[in-house]
């Protein structure tokens, strides 16, 4: 427990304003002394995620408390900020205050075995450390804390809460079911903050959310050999950037940055892997392996390519409401645990990953679940695949010792497998250029 | 790889095999369209399957889902299952149909994607949900919809008025209900998520249309068209279902406001299960101002934890009818002695009080391997010390979780009114009992008059236990005495962050590699024992005096962790081990005619 802690229960407006301004800091720090290792497109990146959560936090009235999957295209063209809550949560654990929070959740009856990232919140909100916005709106996707946490949060402090309920395979009929009810939360967030909202400008930003998307499938192929300079933290803030901002033009700029960054890229002859799931961005014996390694890099997770379609859309931009209807219903955290597994075959196969990882972030049922089909499939595809479990948010839940043992034996077999691959490749290359000098020569065989 | 494989991935569904006969439909979710399927007569049975092992869950998916889930799986990998029939209600259902699908173990595999909302686009949603349904099962079994049968299937949805009390909360396993059966004098219904299925009786027009349908010369021809059988049904049918007593899962939950302190209940046993997300919800928003008494009771859904489930059961239905089984019991002539006798998990205690309530005397044995046998060794001694005999003795009452192995014992009482009772005599003014024993802890909230108001008790895990600190001490090689006292000694506050035993021996085996001072690394598992207990306490709310009791209470470093913890004195008494034995002696005298 640190100073913090002890204040949340009886000092929360203490704990508010030192968290606060330890994420001010924090931007600031960022803007002014940024890494200089980092790709522009991650420093970015880095700056985008810190302002989003950090700005939404300072202006409560003018913001919208909301999930992570859910299309936030509506909220910033009424010129509202989404607030993460997985984001404040997040937050929290990087500045290691989450534990206090725990406890404070769990005292107040929130079981032990939910999901930390919703449990740091509810106590972070319980507490009243937080508050919440005028409007909480949550969708269905991904998992059942979203149907509890936000519920639970609007009863409490007494505000409108829009919930969209997302079946979960497409058709066009569960389209236009989605595409209503978003355009009824719509009309009342217009009625809510008193704004009016301009489809038009509504439309340039569903528009602008199918290019980011897209620009981000493109950047997939373009990992393939390069050193892409991934950390779990940046990862993590990418997912969040490709989530929150979606639709505005800083997260188009990211995604054409990451294009251009990928392209001039040093060359990469290590082990890539695909995660799947939140990553713990805290837990250090996990970050030594894999934190902007020259030998084995993090070279993309289904956290940031979960609403990309590989296969193009149904519905543009023109009918804004479909558009995003459709990326939710199809996103892959949602509907059944095979298109998940798909999507992460899809993102090994694009990016040449040597292996992937499912991380089971505690209380994930959805991962957990799928966990071992994953590696069934993933591995039927060519793809060795591991199951580590742990916590995304609450490191005192994950110590990480024995998973990073388990994660390093992994990379060592990844390695292996490569160099092995390798050395048939060279043999191959081998086998054929001595051909080629034998045809030449018309000697037969010169081996 | 399947492209994407989802609610349609077990269709078209293998045909029943030839001789095999139509196989039972099984169903795990009161949300699931049963009647439906009686209509195309298929017989319909609930799971109530209870795996010994999740062997099989834990290799197709993963350890840490609910209980309930993975008992699914094991009961559906059974080759005489052949028919599931799954709602997306929650993300293990969607989990297990993904694992059951894969499998492809069962010939009739099918989930019903469940609107989280019930307004009229929901209902369209669900009607399409049930002619799917029916297509694929009219496909599969070849067989055509009766409304008839479909409407001699509904049970009535009747309500008790009578008094009772309610298991509430999530998937009550059969288990869990025996168990709260035989441990509560009242009758007992079962509204648990899976439990309480009533749906409203069909309307008289569904069979009226549908034999207009079937013989329209017999019928006036005047009326407008008859619509299909089938669709009509659906169209009532979807609302039908869908206007149930909503589970926790729906976005509108108001539907379930009354379902505590609804007419003739006298008490709610809440039932939460480890990694279902939804009704530990509920119950941290209904408990604190509950017209009746909540017990909440929680459980990995298996039988494993029994014993103490029992104790809590018992003890809750002391609360709600009295001690009767003690009762009655003539007092005699001769002089009064009564024993009472705690089995706990690491000492079996006995004491022996007069007609006065004084004590006689008193013994505390390890239990060790024999529950039956420590009892009966301490039973001896007590009464060599008392000098007495067995036929001296008035009463002998059993407590602790082997009560039931204590030999020629008259009476059963459970150790949380034993101990409520055995602290108002070594401290008098106490209104809260902390009670940390090998195996368990727990707190109990008193009354102004000493009685229960209300107890919690850990769960399963070790977190928080005595046997926690057996394990840090093994750990760290230090014999039990010690470790009771290095903590005192600490200077500087080391954070054990972790409440569960396995990460925390992690933790320090991890300070220990760092050389932090061992007093400080106890102190700090000192103090997470603090916390843990703090968090047992605010969920009864808790409050000063407070008393400690059980072995732990004689390890003064957790003592003064709590004291830290808690900010408050904390009470602790030589006779505290001996609480439970006192406590049960003293109700014995009370309880004498």
């Amino acid at each position: 427990m640190n100073a913090l802690d002890y204040c949340i229960p009886t000092r929360p407006d203490i704990t508010h304003y030192w968290l606060i301004k330890a994420f001010q800091v924090k931007r600031a720090w960022t803007r002014a002394f940024p890494d200089k290792w980092m790709h522009p497109s991650a420093l970015l990146a880095q700056n985008l995620a810190l302002d989003t959560v950090t700005s939404a936090l300072e202006d409560p009235e003018n913001s919208v408390f909301t999930s992570i999957f859910m299309p936030n295209e509506i909220f910033h063209s009424l010129g509202l900020k989404p607030l993460i809550a997985e984001a404040v949560a997040d937050f929290i654990a990087g500045a290691h205050a989450e534990l206090g929070f725990t406890i404070y959740a769990e005292d107040q009856g929130v079981p032990q075995t939910y999901c930390s990232f919703h449990k740091v919140l509810l106590g972070a909100t319980m507490a009243e450390v937080f508050g919440v916005s005028p409007l909480i709106a949550n969708c269905s996707v991904a998992c059942d804390a979203n149907n509890i946490t936000f519920r639970m949060l609007a009863n409490r402090f007494g505000v409108e809460h829009v919930y969209i309920d997302v079946p979960g395979e497409y058709d066009e009929e569960g389209c236009f079911y989605v595409a209503e009810q978003l355009r009824e939360m719509a009309e009342a967030a217009q009625d809510i903050y008193h704004r009016p909202l301009d489809e038009k400008v509504l439309k340039e930003k569903v528009a602008r959310s199918q290019r980011t998307l897209d620009n981000l499938t493109r950047s997939l192929r373009l990992r393939v050999g390069r050193y892409i300079k991934n950390n779990m933290g940046l990862e993590m803030q990418h997912g969040l950037c490709f989530h929150t901002l979606l639709g505005e033009p800083e997260c188009e700029r990211l995604s054409r940055l990451m294009i251009r960054d990928y392209l001039n890229a040093e060359p990469f002859d290590g082990v890539n892997v695909v995660w799947s799931s939140t990553t713990p961005f805290f837990c250090i014996p996990l970050q030594r392996l894999l934190d902007v390694n020259t030998d084995q890099q993090l070279i993309a997770s289904d956290m940031c390519f979960d609403q990309v379609s590989f296969t193009g859309w149904n519905h543009t931009a023109d009918e804004p409401y479909l558009a995003m209807a459709e990326r939710l219903i199809r996103d892959s955290y949602n509907g059944p645990g095979i298109r998940r597994v798909d999507r992460m075959a899809e993102i090994c196969e694009r990016a040449q990953a040597d292996g992937a990882v499912c991380f089971c972030h505690w209380g994930c049922k959805e991962t957990m679940g799928v966990s071992q089909l994953m590696v069934r499939e993933l591995e039927s595809a060519g793809y060795p695949t591991i199951v580590i479990d742990g916590d995304g948010c609450d490191r005192g839940n994950f110590p990480g010792g024995q998973a990073a043992t388990r994660l390093g034996a992994f990379l060592e077999m990844l390695h292996a497998k490569k160099d092995a691959r390798d050395a048939e490749a060279f043999e191959q290359e081998l086998e054929e250029a001595l051909e080629g000098v034998a045809d030449e020569m018309g000697t037969g065989d010169v081996r | 790889m399947s492209a994407d494989v989802g609610a349609e991935a077990a269709w078209p569904p293998k045909s029943p095999q030839s001789g095999q006969g139509e196989p039972i439909v099984w169903y795990p979710c009161k949300y699931a369209p049963v009647e439906l399927l009686a209509g195309f007569g298929a017989e319909c049975r609930p799971v109530d399957f209870e795996a010994d092992t999740f062997e099989d869950a834990d290799r197709l998916a993963h350890p840490n889902l609910c209980g309930f889930g993975k008992s699914l799986i094991a009961f559906a990998l059974k080759p005489e299952v052949r028919a599931l029939v799954l709602t997306s209600c929650c993300d293990v259902m969607r989990r297990v149909y993904d694992v059951l699908s894969a499998e492809g173990c069962l010939d009739f595999l099918w989930i019903v994607d469940l609107p989280h909302l019930t307004g009229p686009r929901e209902r369209l949603r669900m009607r399409r949900e049930l002619e799917r349904l029916a297509k694929g099962w009219r496909a599969y079994s070849g067989r055509e919809f009766d409304v008839g049968r479909a409407i001699a299937s509904f049970a009535p949805p009747l309500e008790r008025q009578d008094e009772r009390v309610t298991l509430l909360g999530a998937h009550g396993p059969a288990s869990l209900y025996e168990l709260t059966e035989a441990a509560i004098s009242l009758p007992v219904e079962n509204l648990t998520c899976t439990g309480g299925r009533r749906i409203a009786a069909p309307p008289v027009h569904l069979a009226q249309d549908a034999r207009n349908k079937a013989c329209p010369e017999h019928c006036e021809t005047d009326l407008p068209e008859s619509p299909e059988p089938l669709e009509a049904f659906i169209d009532w049918y979807a609302d039908a279902l869908l206007d149930q007593t909503p589970c926790m899962r729906m976005a509108d939950i108001g539907g379930r406001e009354g379902q505590v302190g609804a007419p003739g209940q006298r008490g709610v046993v809440y039932h939460t299960m480890k990694f279902c997300d939804y009704y530990g919800f509920e119950y941290l928003t209904t408990h604190g101002d509950a017209p009746v008494p909540m017990l909440k009771v929680e459980t990995d859904g298996t039988r494993q934890s029994v014993g103490q489930l029992r104790t809590r059961l018992e003890a809750f239905d002391e609360t709600l009818v009295g001690m009767n089984s003690a009762r009655n019991v003539p007092k005699g002539d001769g002089p009064v002695y009564v024993m009472g006798v705690d089995s706990g998990s690491t000492s079996t205690d006995a004491v022996i009080v007069d007609g006065e309530g004084n004590v006689v005397a008193s013994q505390i044995l390890p239990t060790g391997a024999k529950a039956t046998r420590s009892a009966r060794m301490v039973m001896d001694m007590v009464m060599k010390k008392a000098g007495l005999a067995a036929d001296d003795l008035t009463l002998t009452v059993a407590t602790g979780y082997g009560r039931d192995s204590i030999p020629d014992a008259d009476t059963q009482i459970t150790e949380i009114t034993c101990h409520a009772r055995g602290a108002r005599v070594l401290a008098p003014d106490v209104r809260t009992i902390i009670d940390i024993g090998g195996q368990d802890s727990k707190v109990i909230k008193l009354d102004e008059d000493g009685a229960v108001e209300n107890f919690v008790m850990n769960d399963k895990c070790a977190a928080g236990t005595g046997r926690f600190l057996e394990m840090m001490a093994n750990t760290m090689e230090m014999d039990l005495d010690r470790f009771c006292t290095e903590g005192l000694k600490w200077k500087h506050e080391v954070k054990i962050s972790s409440m569960c035993t396995v990460f925390a021996e992690s933790e320090v085996v991890s300070l220990v590699a760092d050389d932090t001072p061992v007093p400080d690394i106890i102190h700090g598992l000192d103090r997470s024992v603090g916390i843990k207990v703090s968090s047992l306490s605010k969920r009864v709310k808790g409050e000063p005096p407070y008393l400690m009791t059980g072995g732990v209470a004689k390890n003064a470093g957790v003592v003064a962790a709590i004291e830290e913890v808690f900010e408050e004195p904390i009470q602790t008494s030589d006779e505290s081990q001996l609480c439970g034995a006192l406590g049960a002696a003293l109700l014995g005298l009370e309880s004498l005619g």
